[in-house]
């Protein structure tokens, strides 16, 4: 990680995790500052200018999707958060409200790393002019020829298949909840046909995977939603 | 007696008044009398007057004989208004005690409302009723209240001998009133939702129940409202109670599982850092900080598994259920067992017009997992697992199958319960929980689950979920046949 002048913030109550976490992302050249409570984050989040934002959804002071969508209002910083393995509605709570990824405690540090990584490359990604093709395994989208291919042989799409396919490549290395997919694909009034969603990421897959059954880029997280991942 | 003593007073008027006015005194007497003792004394006094009055006063004095034929007329004139004063005013006096009667009742059973509203148990209800009848009807009462079961139990003195299945009939059908028999008459409770049990009525020593019918009913309606208030108070009550132990439930759970994961989580967090750790660790200390976080991980899954079993069996699972394809969930599975599965070639096979079904995703992954970490750890390294997929009628059979030693027989049904291994001190890490989570997960989704041998050797697992009514997906979206 090419990343000497990223800065993060890492809002954690427990003292130790928030150590470990911090002695890791500071081994991949990262400068990391620390807060223990909601307040203290916002305030660094807003001084320091940070790369990345890792917040604890069981803070002490306050309510971590109330963090997420305060900090939502002035920043576009990207944020991860952690939380436990039950809370699947805590998660979609905080991903609907403006993060971008989710860690399950316990965790490692390589699983750490990977998904700070993924969303600093889409920031950056952000930041300079995209070009219009995506390239992931064995297929290839020109987002400006509105074509699909897949080992040079071109895949037909239906419309809300290729709308399906730019939402999730759009959002690369973010989780996205059923619910966020549901409006951007469908519209507002179809945001609780999850099972619609189901069967056409299952198309996707059909067309566009190696495997279906075993996908490398189009995963699912369960019971929250989807993530693309190149 | 009366008479006697006008005919006393007026003898030494009779110089002074006019015969008139005698017989004026006398009709008053006549009225007095009536007044004072009712009717019969009334007809009495009004004969002895109309005697007394010949005998002392119309010529010729102290004889029967009247000398002047008009007299017969005053006697007979004195004799009707005599009477019907009398009748009158007896009349009157005896309206008198029935309201005043009516009004003791009435002023009885309003207390007896006050004192049921104020009762908070049912013995408090049948000692208020049971003496309000007794007083005011004078009639013993008891209350045959259906206990859990539905059975008629009776509440109350049990000198009133009903008879159980005329009870029971007047509680089926709650006819107003039920038919006396044998000197007892059957009141049904009937409460606003339904009927709430049976008033059981006897008249004591000889009196009848007939009179006090329109009381006895608003007896009955009155201790109907009762019952139903103390029923409701008592449905409350439970409710506030279950949901005060569901919530202590719930935070001790959350507490519980947030106080084990935190250390878990820098245990992990640090034993990796430490694996990891630059510049890189000598190769024994790398080794055993790996063992250190292997452990640790395992440690995890331990807690999750009776955080989860806890969860299941204190009822704080609720399902989520959704119409998904199963590949979903199978392939989530998979990945989330990737580093588990890396030794192990896999097979799957999932027809594809399977229909979705409606699971709770986050469950049947838990399903899924437990079981192909389990044929993961006991089979041989290299052997293959299998994942298979198949409707049959109402239901899609799902099976996981390895090729390890299988299960001992005898021991295929007792696997799926708590703390229970295919072979108990065996060397392969577990404690036998991840089964009974399976079981429990599988039959809350309406399923079954059991364990067959395979030929030549393996376990093969199969799980079954109903299929349900699947939405119809809208063809229109869907992409033409054919397509590449």
């Amino acid at each position: 990680m090419s990343s000497l002048l990223h800065r993060m913030i890492v809002i954690e109550d427990e003292k130790q995790i928030r150590t470990f976490v911090r002695e890791a992302l500071e081994q991949e050249g990262c400068q990391v500052f620390e807060a223990a409570t909601a307040a203290q984050g916002l305030v660094e989040a807003g001084t320091r200018k940070p790369d990345l934002v890792i917040l604890d959804l069981g803070l002490p002071d306050r309510d971590g999707v109330e963090v997420i969508r305060d900090l939502r209002v002035w920043s576009a910083v990207p944020v991860l958060i952690l939380s436990a393995r039950t809370n699947e509605t805590d998660k979609i709570e905080a991903l609907d409200a403006g993060a971008d990824d989710y860690l399950t405690k316990p965790f490692g540090i390589g699983e750490l790393l990977a998904r700070v990584r993924a969303l600093l490359r889409r920031k950056s990604r952000l930041a300079e002019d995209g070009s219009a093709v995506t390239a992931f395994g064995e297929v290839s989208v020109d987002m400006a020829r509105r074509t699909v291919t897949r080992n040079g042989e071109p895949v037909h799409l239906t419309p809300i298949e290729y709308r399906l396919l730019c939402a999730l490549l759009a959002s690369e290395g973010r989780v996205l909840t059923h619910r966020q997919l549901l409006r951007d694909v469908w519209g507002p009034t179809h945001v609780e046909s999850n099972h619609y969603l189901r069967v056409f990421v299952g198309h996707l897959r059909q067309k566009l995977e190696a495997d279906p059954a075993q996908p490398r880029h189009f995963l699912t997280e369960t019971g929250v939603g989807y993530r693309f991942q190149p | 007696m009366a008479c006697v003593a006008t005919a006393l007073i007026a003898m030494p008027l009779r110089q002074y008044f006019d015969v008139v006015n005698i017989v004026m005194l006398f009709l008053l007497t006549v009225f007095l009398v009536s007044l004072r003792l009712g009717q019969g004394p009334a007809v009495l006094a009004a004969f002895f007057s109309v005697a007394l009055f010949d005998f002392f006063f119309v010529p010729p004095h102290l004889t029967f004989a009247v000398a002047d034929a008009q007299y017969l007329l005053t006697f007979a004139v004195m004799l009707v208004v005599a009477l019907i004063t009398g009748q009158l005013t007896a009349g009157l006096k005896q309206q008198a005690e029935t309201a005043s009667l009516e009004e003791h009742r009435t002023r009885a059973l309003y207390e007896m409302a006050k004192a049921l509203s104020g009762a908070m148990r049912l013995t408090q209800v049948v000692e208020i009723s049971c003496e309000f009848l007794r007083d005011a009807v004078r009639a013993e009462a008891v209350l045959l209240i259906p206990d859990d079961t539905g059975e008629l139990q009776p509440h109350g003195t049990c000198r009133v001998w009903y008879e159980p299945h005329l009870a029971m009939a007047a509680f089926d059908d709650g006819l107003h009133p039920f038919p006396e028999t044998d000197g007892v008459r059957y009141y049904p409770l009937t409460g606003s939702t339904r009927i709430r049990g049976v008033m059981a009525v006897s008249p004591l020593d000889g009196a009848t129940l007939n009179e006090n019918h329109p009381l006895l009913e608003a007896v009955a309606s009155l201790v109907a409202i009762a019952i139903e208030r103390l029923h409701y108070v008592d449905v409350a009550q439970q409710a506030q109670v279950q949901m005060a132990s569901e919530r202590l439930r719930s935070s001790v759970l959350s507490a519980l599982s947030h106080d084990l994961r935190t250390p878990l989580t820098i245990l992990v967090g640090l034993a990796d850092s430490l694996a990891m750790s630059r510049p890189p660790l000598a190769a024994k200390q790398k080794e055993t900080a790996e063992a250190v976080l292997d452990q640790s991980l395992r440690l995890c899954g331990l807690v999750e598994n009776l955080l989860d079993m806890a969860r299941l069996h204190a009822g704080e699972v609720k399902l989520r259920r959704e119409w998904q394809p199963l590949e979903e969930v199978v392939g989530a599975s998979l990945k989330l067992l990737e580093r588990s599965l890396v030794e192990h070639p896999l097979r799957v096979d999932l027809p594809a017009d399977l229909p979705l079904l409606e699971f709770d995703a986050v469950l049947i992954e838990r399903v899924l997992c437990n079981l192909l970490e389990n044929a993961a750890k006991y089979s041989p390294l290299g052997s293959a697992i299998e994942i298979a997929a198949r409707q049959n009628g109402a239901m899609v059979e799902v099976s996981v199958s390895d090729h390890g030693s299988g299960i001992p027989p005898g021991r295929q049904d007792r696997i799926f319960d708590m703390f229970v291994r295919g072979v108990p001190e065996s060397p392969t890490p577990g404690v036998g929980l991840g089964l009974a989570i399976c079981r429990a997960i599988v039959e809350a989704h309406g399923g079954t689950i059991v364990v067959t041998n395979r030929t030549p050797s393996g376990a093969c697992f199969t799980f079954t979920l109903p299929v349900g009514n699947p939405p119809v997906i809208d063809e229109e979206a869907l992409p033409p046949e054919g397509a590449p």
